[in-house]
């Protein structure tokens, strides 16, 4: 297709941090890249789930063949980046005496890593105040050496100069900045995801694909974004099916990671909007995966947003493979919203909120939608979401 | 300055800007639950260039200057950039990344308005009228 009128932010910004690597097997090279980076000491950071599948153990193998000395393993990170394991992480690293760290896992793990090196970095016993102050940029600086190994594919995370933190005790997640939390070098190993279950592998891809598409619709979006984010859906709707139905196929999977980081350095540019703010709020008060979560709101927000964005969609609807010659915008924006729900059904993601029983009544979905009114990345929303908006999103997903 | 004669054309237009706000039903439950005292701090532009809102405990007075007490949150920006993003021109969180807004204390509370920011610049364009100053408004 011809590139459409399409408008831009007469200001944006870009930032393109970490280096990336690829390779099947490049793990092999952590010990070197580590060396150059000046870490000796390493903590690995994972979860139980991943030393169980001796995930873990693939990177920590090849950290004991190289000079590194491998100090200590944190396993103790469960589903989101709590800032009780936060703080308990960064107390283990100091307690291991280590000058670095090595991160394997998806999103929740390297969300806490994010959190846990700007504390080792800053010198701070506590996130709680860290995270409240949201953007941590006024006098940042580099911190200490950080690889990470994304597993799933995925949040992006390893590119993302942001993470969501979950206060236990207020049930809400909180968005924190720091320019220089991701890692220093991404080291992207499909071997590492291939023992990844189908269902994860699905509503993963589906994260990444919600972090493209909603990057190329956010009110942020900008050309250098759209151009990373097209081609990541455009490896997703390709391979996707793929790696659920053949998750030994390293095509697929390598494929996967490469197109999660470029939809992370998409959206991690220019934010993303309903999806997300929707998705956040499932999270904190229902405990929904963050990748199933958006996936279910995917196609609802889209639908709402056709006429606020109908160009940036059917870019999006060529990019996904589908024929838009002739079509007018809204029409071709309309497909792409039926081509998602289309790879939804193919990869086994069927489930509503109702799965997940979040009540079909206007008066108990109201805690979500403020939560979700209240979300840094509403504002970015094609299409401006009031809260009457936000509980219609939330209805229809029932 | 770009967009004021002096330091005190800013505090004038902020301190009726909240003033307004505070007239509007969902804004002031916004700012109840903020449930701080917030510091603005324009002093880059001028040392007597700051407002402050203090919206603990159900209570709302906003006035110029610093407050007498330690404000639970302080924003610090320059005059031009305070213009900038009552008229929802300057996104807070790019401005926070870019370091033209400097954050002490916790954000979490304000930064949940935010996505209010398009509400209160149509309540901004209106205070700055009401005091003569139509020429300033953003386009």
């Amino acid at each position: 297709m011809k590139y459409p009128n399409i408008t831009f932010e007469s200001l944006f910004g870009w930032v393109n941090r970490p280096r990336i690597l690829y390779s099947p097997g490049i793990r092999s090279e952590v010990g070197f890249e580590m060396s150059q980076l000046g870490g000796k000491k390493a903590v690995i950071y994972t979860d139980k789930g991943l030393v169980a599948a001796g995930i873990a153990e693939m990177v920590a193998e090849e950290v004991r063949k190289s000079d590194l000395e491998l100090v200590g393993i944190f396993d103790s990170i469960v589903q989101d980046a709590r800032i009780d394991i936060i703080n308990a992480g960064a107390a283990f690293y100091r307690k291991c005496g280590a000058d670095c760290m090595i991160v394997v896992g998806g999103g929740s793990v390297m969300d806490t890593a994010k959190a846990i090196n700007i504390m080792i970095g800053g010198g701070n016993e506590d996130f709680q105040p860290l995270a409240d102050q949201a953007g941590l940029c006024d006098g940042a600086k580099p911190l200490p050496p950080h690889i990470a190994f994304p597993t799933t594919a995925g949040t992006g995370c390893e590119v993302t100069s942001a993470m969501v933190v979950l206060d236990t005790n207020a049930h809400a997640k909180l968005q924190v900045t720091h320019p220089y939390c991701n890692a220093d070098l991404a080291m992207l190993d499909p071997e590492l995801t291939v023992k990844l279950p189908a269902k994860i592998t699905a509503f993963t891809g589906m994260d990444a694909l919600t972090h493209a598409i909603e990057g190329i619709t956010s009110t942020g979006a900008e050309p250098i974004a759209d151009a990373l984010g097209l081609h990541a859906i455009r490896l997703i709707f390709k391979y996707l099916p793929i790696a659920v139905k053949n998750p030994e196929d390293i095509t697929a999977r390598g494929h996967m990671l490469i197109a999660s980081s470029l939809a992370g350095m998409c959206f991690g540019n220019t934010m993303t909007g309903g999806v997300h703010a929707t998705a956040h709020a499932l999270g904190a008060l229902y405990g929904i995966p963050h990748g199933l979560a958006n996936a279910i709101m995917l196609p609802i927000v889209m639908d709402y947003n056709v006429k606020d964005a109908a160009e940036r969609y059917t870019m999006i609807a060529d990019a996904m493979g589908i024929d838009v010659t002739g079509k007018k915008p809204v029409e071709a924006a309309k497909m792409a919203v039926k081509a998602v729900v289309s790879l939804k059904n193919k990869i086994g993601l069927t489930e509503t909120l109702q799965d997940f029983k979040v009540p079909k009544d206007r008066e108990k979905l109201m805690p979500l939608v403020e939560l979700a009114s209240a979300d840094g990345q509403v504002s970015y929303n094609p299409h401006y979401l009031e809260d009457e908006d936000i509980l219609n999103l939330y209805m229809k997903a029932i | 300055m770009e967009f004021w004669k002096d330091p005190n054309e800013c505090v004038t237009a902020v301190v009726r800007l909240f003033e307004d706000c505070g007239k509007d039903p969902e804004l002031r439950e916004g700012l109840r639950k903020v449930n701080q005292l917030i510091l603005f701090d324009y002093t880059e532009s001028g040392p007597d260039c700051s407002i402050w809102v203090d919206c603990r405990n159900g209570n709302y007075k906003v006035s110029q200057g610093k407050p007498s007490e330690e404000p639970d949150l302080t924003m610090s920006l320059s005059a031009d950039d305070a213009h900038r993003s009552w008229s929802n021109k300057l996104n807070p969180v790019m401005a926070i990344t870019r370091k033209k807004i400097r954050v002490k204390g916790s954000a979490v509370g304000l930064l949940k308005l935010a996505p209010k920011l398009k509400k209160v610049a149509v309540i901004y364009e209106k205070s700055l009228t009401d005091l003569g100053w139509a020429d300033k408004i953003m386009k």
